[in-house]
């Protein structure tokens, strides 16, 4: 954050920061600024459901509209990724100039309020698909993480190292609670599907062929059967370096003040 | 004088809008006409497209069978569908349940590779499901080119006698019987209230104090960056341990259950399938095509072509297909149109020679002339950047068999 050293100031900025101290303890200024917290809350939740739900639905849309696309190997990786690259130079916004480790737990329950939203609506409502395929995925509990990985580090650095770990590793086993009926083995016509897979068969997508699932196939790696944790693993670590980036992204961000003062 | 105005903009753009709403009509269709002429002619030519019954109830069961050939005029530019191709079929979203598709035999369920050149058959069974009146195509979607559909066919869904709620009920693998239109849906109910209910107590938690946004912002620039950190009290920092310790457990709380409710899963099948072509009798007719042009100000396409007769038998052209269009030949009767088919011209073929004699070589005119040829914009090849066409050509023997040869080549717009 760019902060003027109060040596730096002038004299008249010294006493106006005096002076704004000194309005915190009076009542009439305190109602005003909680009017302008109103406001800011207020802006704050039109601006970050759009994004999120916006910037979400680019990059990891089909992998959550589908709960035949939620597989072991890409869903963990993308959607971390996806959310963690938006949640970061907020994160810093927040903390720097405010102190308030919210940043990814109101992304992510945004996130969540508008995907139900918008499946129950659009998908439900509007094309006719059974809400039991095509329900979001939470990342709540990962928002919560990695918010509280800062709020008792009180370091961003730490915070991307547990917070974006964790982001990134617990994907699977936070959305298996409701996840895992979706994967128990049905047969058709002397085919193995998942119930997920006979659902995406069943339901019709006229322009989502069964090829066009970005989804894990059959490798001859070691220790291909043992998926799940070896992808935790590596989203944890994507998790740390895409949030580390893009705390830095944050913090470019907001310097951009220095030219608004310079315009002003 | 500028609130007039404004109010008479305001009274504009709401009868605008009011017009476009009133004039819009349903989307019914699935684009069938909107792809280049020369690539609807030269990818896949579908034929005896029969969707049966025309008439159902919500819970009654379709059956769309039908054949296609792959082109051998298949556009080099396309990714072919000799790499990755998906039996599907157009409706407007699940307005119908997919409970069976085949090629030749083998169940579709996934995608395959069709080799150019060959005969497919292929059969779709769906079970209604939300009442309506659909226009139900079948489509091949080919990875990286796009979906090639065939002609469409409408078809009327009546409301169901029961008033019972739609199920679609499977047995698993384990034995248990469910409804795939709402299975899961409690725990996935409950546990994303379980998380909002946290979230949320997290967010109020911050939310709910006398200093925010504004406040804490100046004490922030009067502490400095060096002591910001002051403004965290300790309560907040045990609240944060709270939450953190709570949200690992009920993470771990919830994989936990999910296991123990469902310790035998599997991950998401995939996998390409092979289907093999059947072989179909070849006649004995051998075609070449000398010139092909098309009228431009006009509704059709004219051939000249070359005729062998390899076999013992009287051969009779009937009809030419192309772009799913039907041009059928009047002197030749056998020819049948199913029920509720489009796309047919029945008179829509003139033949120069009738009979084409074993062992006789002729050079015949075929022109395909219908209101369909403008209907579908297949005029539009003039401004297609690769003007060549392709599309069936079938014949009957003596015996009532009926043969097809596929032709194609350079065609050419004649203006006047």
């Amino acid at each position: 954050m760019s902060e003027t050293p109060t040596s730096e100031l002038t004299e008249v900025e010294v006493k106006s920061r005096l002076l704004d101290m000194k309005s915190l303890d009076n009542p009439k200024a305190m109602k005003l600024y909680r009017r302008f917290d109103g406001i800011i809350i207020l802006v704050l939740f039109m601006f970050l459901i759009l994004g999120i739900q916006i910037h979400f639905t680019l990059t990891a849309g089909d992998w959550d509209y589908w709960i035949d696309w939620r597989d072991r190997r890409w869903w963990p990786l993308v959607a971390p990724f996806s959310l963690l690259l938006f949640i970061g130079p907020f994160a810093y916004g927040f903390w720097a100039r405010v102190r308030l480790p919210i940043a990814a737990t109101v992304i992510t329950l945004l996130l969540c309020a508008v995907s139900w939203l918008s499946r129950y609506l659009n998908f439900y409502e509007f094309t006719h698909f059974p809400m039991s395929f095509v329900f979001p995925s939470t990342y709540i509990g990962l928002g919560i993480l990695l918010d509280c990985a800062l709020l008792i580090t009180r370091s961003l650095l730490a915070s991307a190292l547990i917070g974006g770990g964790l982001f990134g590793a617990l994907v699977w086993p936070l959305n298996w609670s409701f996840m895992a009926a979706s994967k128990v083995p049905v047969e058709l016509n002397g085919t193995l599907l998942s119930v997920a897979d006979l659902m995406g068969y069943q339901y019709i997508r006229t322009t989502t062929p069964e090829y066009l699932r970005i989804i894990e196939e059959s490798t001859l790696r070691t220790f291909g059967g043992s998926v799940t944790p070896l992808t935790a693993v590596f989203s944890a670590l994507c998790g740390m370096v895409i949030y580390g980036i893009f705390l830095w992204v944050g913090s470019r961000i907001n310097r951009l003040d220095i030219y608004t003062k310079r315009i002003v | 004088m500028k609130k007039l105005k404004m109010k008479k903009v305001g009274v504009s753009s709401l009868l605008a809008g009011l017009v476009l709403v009133l004039l819009a009509g349903d989307a019914l269709a699935h684009g069938e006409r909107a792809q280049l002429a020369s690539m609807r002619m030269r990818t896949v030519h579908w034929f005896d497209t029969k969707v049966e019954p025309l008439n159902v109830k919500v819970g009654d069961v379709v059956t769309v069978t039908g054949k296609l050939v792959t082109s051998e005029w298949w556009p080099q530019q396309l990714a072919s569908i000799e790499d990755t191709v998906y039996l599907n079929i157009g409706v407007p979203g699940p307005t119908f349940l997919r409970l069976h598709s085949e090629v030749n035999g083998v169940p579709m369920m996934r995608s395959t590779a069709f080799p150019l050149g060959k005969v497919y058959e292929y059969k779709t069974v769906m079970r209604a499901r939300i009442a309506g009146r659909y226009h139900v195509h079948p489509i091949l979607n080919v990875k990286d080119s796009g979906s090639l559909v065939d002609k469409g066919t409408w078809l009327e869904v009546a409301e169901s006698d029961s008033t019972a709620p739609f199920t679609n009920e499977v047995t698993t693998l384990l034995g248990d019987t469910i409804d795939l239109e709402t299975y899961g849906l409690g725990a996935v109910y409950t546990w994303h209230l379980i998380w909002l209910a946290i979230g949320l107590a997290y967010i109020l938690y911050w939310l709910l104090r006398k200093e925010l946004f504004i406040p804490r912002f100046l004490r922030i620039r009067h502490l400095g960056q060096d002591r910001a950190n002051e403004i965290i009290t300790k309560k907040d920092f045990v609240a944060g341990g709270l939450f953190f310790t709570l949200t690992l457990a009920t993470i771990l709380g919830g994989y936990l259950w999910a296991e123990n409710k469902y310790p035998i899963t599997i991950p998401l099948q995939t996998g390409k399938v092979e289907v093999t072509p059947i072989e179909v009798p070849t006649g004995d007719l051998e075609v070449v095509v000398d010139s092909a042009s098309y009228a431009l100000a006009g509704r059709s396409l004219s051939m000249r072509l070359k005729v062998t007769n390899h076999g013992d038998s009287p051969l009779r052209i009937s009809e030419f297909l192309t772009a799913n269009i039907r041009f059928l030949n009047p002197k030749v009767t056998e020819s049948e149109i199913y029920p509720g088919e489009e796309m047919v011209a029945k008179e829509g073929l003139t033949v120069s020679v009738n009979v084409i004699e074993p062992g006789k070589t002729v050079e015949v005119e075929l022109v395909a002339s219908d209101a369909l040829w403008e209907q579908y914009r297949m005029t539009g090849m003039i401004n297609d950047p690769d003007s060549r066409f392709a599309g069936l050509v079938f014949y009957y023997d003596d015996n009532g068999e009926r043969f097809y040869q596929e032709v194609g080549g350079s065609i050419l717009p004649t203006f006047f």
